[in-house]
């Protein structure tokens, strides 16, 4: 009946020209101009969608340093599809690679026997855990052409799954797991990739299909139509550069108990947390560790302190600096490019900044890293407050310096940027050395599962507790946020931030002026604090992103050409033969009459059609 | 490659019709213009056909066979066999013989039946990248509708054409005549309640155009050979 409907305004049509044959007849014309468009849009409409599956797939990021180019250079891709499972000299340059991520480790020391003597000569582990990445490397680093790669990730890794119920891995494969991700993203951010690499959550449908893709390739079979050859298809533009990339940092102000003159005089304490990521797909960098949990514990501060403040009787003789800053990947250049906007006064006035920078998953111990030396009068007495605050509540933090090299560009801490401008800072966190470049920035393999409410929620009292008595200048133990009074830190608070960042990716140079999140951010801060103010900056030119960072990959499942030409071949024949049986049946019977000397043809006519041969 | 597919479906749906024409005596007698009007008036009967469907049937929400609609839809269908009595009695046709004026007509029809209900399906489907089986069984499908359309337009010719017929054959010749007409219903039947697949079902149609077509054939030269 579709097709019926589809084909009757042109049946109709033909009709109506097979009628009325009048040339210059404006009547059938203009209902002829009026039909093309209707069935172009059918034709058009209907040619979409007819994929065994389609799923979501995300890119690996595209970025330049100073035109230096890294990470995947293309977006499109349409191949055929391999799996590691094909034999050793299998020619992959015009073959989608997929690979699961649970399978590196197996899969590689399955092929390089060179490694696995040594490994077994030193009974080293971690050489099992490195050999993960000779994989890529003889794809990445040595530069074997590929089609493409996609790869499989597990769904712990995939925010948009859910709740815990969805994996199916135990604590000791998850951990892993994920510092199979970790080695893994750190080799493919760094490499420059000349075909288009993509990352895929597992599924029941795309399991079929690797399944079916690893029995061809185990046996060798070449693709044919019911054992299934498929073809990857991803329809996505060349990649643009994106034009400018804005960074957004958010502040806020929450001023102290002013004494007859003027609060621009009273002291200042800054709590600054940066809150974008970085990893090896933007969709997918949530960064729930880093560097969500700053942000959620900045939040839950700024929350506590406006509410001490609230009432003019505990409102302290200091003013309160709350940063939320972007950039911070990129040698915290948003941190830079805020203070230096500071009004030099304003500058003056902080007595010290406390930085926050992963502070979600750590056991019992915390770091405090600071730049000046531990003998500076300031520093030591940072440090004494929070070990102080920290006994009691039955933590450790261990102060650790780094110098700051000015020649260096790369600055690993936030802290850094404070103190290249003169101000004390410090910057707490779980991580006991500084990070590279592009290192636990929030990336791929940071997900929900590996942040602890507990560990955020005590890391807020630390440094909360520590805050106030710098303020209040308490020197017993007066705690003034205790669990069960109307200053404990709240849980479910905690919670959702932690829950929305978790879901979040929030990496700089895709989150445009007007991104929700940051509204949110900045809203929220709003609440809590007297003033709040949006700075928006150029990112630093050294870098440059590329778009096209989510597709839909369509996966087909296609015949041969052998099976094409065998069809071809078949339904010739069938016309052939079919000529041959109507021309003999209704033609020959003159001929055969005129020759009458084959016997066989008039016997075979008696036989099968039963009437002597001259009355067909 | 996928144009390639859709060029070998297209054969084996189309080709048939073709090589029917130009392997039988239908060419030398130039009878394109009986095929082309018997064409014209299954367009005509596909549209009444609809109108009624759409009049009289519901749409049902699962694909259950339910026996109230099915003999609707057969009644409906009977609309065809009025249609091939149209074209083989009203239309007005050049001076040729009833041998091959049924066999012109059954042409006709079952070319006009393939490109309104397969050519639409074969173009939107055979040429994407997805393979399947369905377009290969949709055109051997069609060669069994050209047998079915063949042996109907004889068993009519038979029935309203032929004034002298034997009178044993004539009850045999109705019998066959309502087998062909109620086809459709007879595989939706399968289809639905037996649950059979579509190559089942094919495979089923194949077979029994054969079967319908040599006994078709009998029938009518049985009746040849009486009557000269």
């Amino acid at each position: 009946i579709l097709s019926a409907i589809v084909s009757l305004p042109l049946i109709e049509l033909e009709a109506r020209i097979m009628s009325s044959r009048k040339p210059g007849d404006s009547d059938v014309l203009s209902s002829l101009y009026s039909m093309i468009p209707l069935l172009f849009l059918l034709l058009a409409c209907v040619e979409l969608s007819d994929a065994a599956a389609a799923v979501d797939v995300y890119r690996l990021v595209q970025y330049d340093i100073s035109g230096v180019p890294f990470g995947s250079r293309i977006a499109a891709l349409n191949h055929h599809a391999a799996s590691l499972h094909s034999s050793a000299g299998a020619d992959l340059s015009r073959s989608v690679l997929i690979i699961p991520l649970r399978e590196l480790n197996i899969s590689l020391v399955k092929g390089n026997f060179q490694l696995r003597l040594i490994a077994l000569h030193l009974e080293l582990d971690y050489v099992e855990l490195d050999s993960a990445t000779l994989v890529m490397t003889e794809y990445i680093s040595q530069k074997k052409t590929l089609g493409g790669l996609l790869l499989l990730l597990p769904q712990m890794f995939n925010f948009e799954s859910g709740d815990m119920a969805v994996t199916k891995d135990d604590i000791h494969e998850m951990e892993r797991l994920k510092n199979l991700l970790v080695e893994l993203e750190e080799l493919l951010i760094h490499a420059n990739i000349p075909y288009p690499v993509y990352f895929a959550f597992e599924h029941d449908d795309i399991e079929a299909v690797l399944a079916d893709i690893q029995r061809n390739d185990v046996n060798g079979q070449a693709a044919t139509p019911t054992n299934g050859g498929y073809k990857f298809v991803v329809s996505a533009p060349e990649p643009k550069k994106l034009a400018s990339p804005i960074m957004t940092n958010i502040q806020g102000w929450l001023p102290g108990l002013k004494p007859d003159g003027d609060t621009n005089q009273l002291p200042t304490i800054a709590i600054v947390a940066s809150y974008d990521t970085f990893g090896a797909a933007p969709a997918l960098s949530v960064g729930s560790d880093s560097n969500g949990s700053g942000v959620v514990a900045l939040l839950e501060i700024a929350r506590l302190f406006s509410l001490l403040y609230s009432n003019p009787k505990t409102r302290g003789k200091y003013n309160l600096l709350f940063g939320l800053t972007s950039g911070g990947p990129y040698n915290y250049n948003g941190t830079h490019k805020w203070l230096r906007s500071f009004d030099q006064r304003l500058r003056e006035t902080i007595d010290y900044a406390i930085c926050l920078n992963s502070i979600g998953s750590w056991d019992d111990k915390l770091w405090l890293h600071v730049s000046k030396p531990p003998q500076n009068a300031y520093v030591k007495q940072i440090y004494e407050r929070f070990s102080g605050v920290a006994g009691e509540l039955g933590l450790e933090v261990e102060l650790k310096h780094k110098k700051i090299n000015i020649s260096n560009p790369r600055i690993a801490w936030e802290h850094e940027q404070f103190s290249r401008l003169r101000v004390t800072a410090a910057t707490l966190s779980g991580l006991s050395s500084a990070p590279e470049l592009f290192q636990r920035t929030g990336s791929l393999s940071d997900s929900g599962y590996l942040v602890s409410e507990d560990a955020i929620r005590r890391s807020i009292k630390l440094i909360a507790q520590s805050i106030a008595r710098h303020i209040y200048d308490q020197q017993e133990d007066m705690p003034v946020f205790a669990d069960d009074s109307s200053l404990a830190v709240d849980l479910s608070y905690v919670r959702l931030w932690l829950d929305l960042l978790s879901r979040t990716p929030r990496v700089a140079p895709f989150l445009t002026k007007n991104d929700p999140l940051v509204a949110a951010l900045k809203k929220e801060l709003a609440e809590h604090t007297h003033e709040v103010t949006v700075q928006h900056e150029l990112l630093d030119g050294m870098f440059t992103f590329y778009d096209s960072t989510k597709a839909k990959l369509n996966i087909y499942q296609v015949a041969s050409v052998t099976f094409d030409l065998l069809l071809l071949l078949a339904v010739g024949s069938y016309l052939i033969v079919l000529f041959s049986f109507l021309v003999i049946t209704t033609r020959v019977h003159g001929l055969i009459y005129n020759f009458n000397h084959d016997n066989c043809v008039s016997s075979f006519c008696l036989l099968f059609f039963n009437h002597p041969i001259d009355q067909l | 490659m996928t144009a390639f597919h859709f060029f070998n479906c297209a054969i084996l749906t189309f080709g048939p019709h073709a090589v029917y024409y130009s392997a039988t005596p239908l060419s030398e007698y130039d009878t394109l213009g009986t095929s082309m009007k018997a064409a014209l008036v299954y367009l005509g009967t596909a549209i009444v056909k609809l109108v009624c469907l759409a009049n009289f049937l519901k749409v049902s929400e699962n694909d259950e066979f339910d026996p109230y609609q099915e003999s609707l839809k057969a009644l409906i269908g009977l609309v065809d066999v009025a249609g091939i009595y149209f074209a083989l009695t009203q239309l007005t046709h050049r001076n040729i013989s009833q041998n091959h004026k049924f066999q012109a007509v059954g042409l006709g029809w079952a070319f006009a039946d393939s490109i309104l209900h397969r050519l639409a399906p074969l173009w939107v489907g055979a040429r994407g990248l997805e393979f399947t089986w369905d377009y290969i069984l949709q055109g051997l499908e069609a060669n069994a509708n050209l047998a079915f359309s063949i042996s109907m337009a004889a068993l009519g010719s038979l029935m309203w054409l032929r004034r002298n017929k034997p009178k044993t054959l004539i009850p045999l010749i109705y019998i066959c005549a309502l087998i062909v007409a109620t086809m459709p219903s007879i595989t939706s039947y399968l289809r639905k309640r037996l649950d059979w697949h579509f190559p089942e079902v094919v495979g089923f149609e194949l077979g029994s155009s054969l079967v319908m077509a040599f006994i078709s054939w009998q029938l009518f030269s049985a009746c040849q050979r009486r009557s000269s």
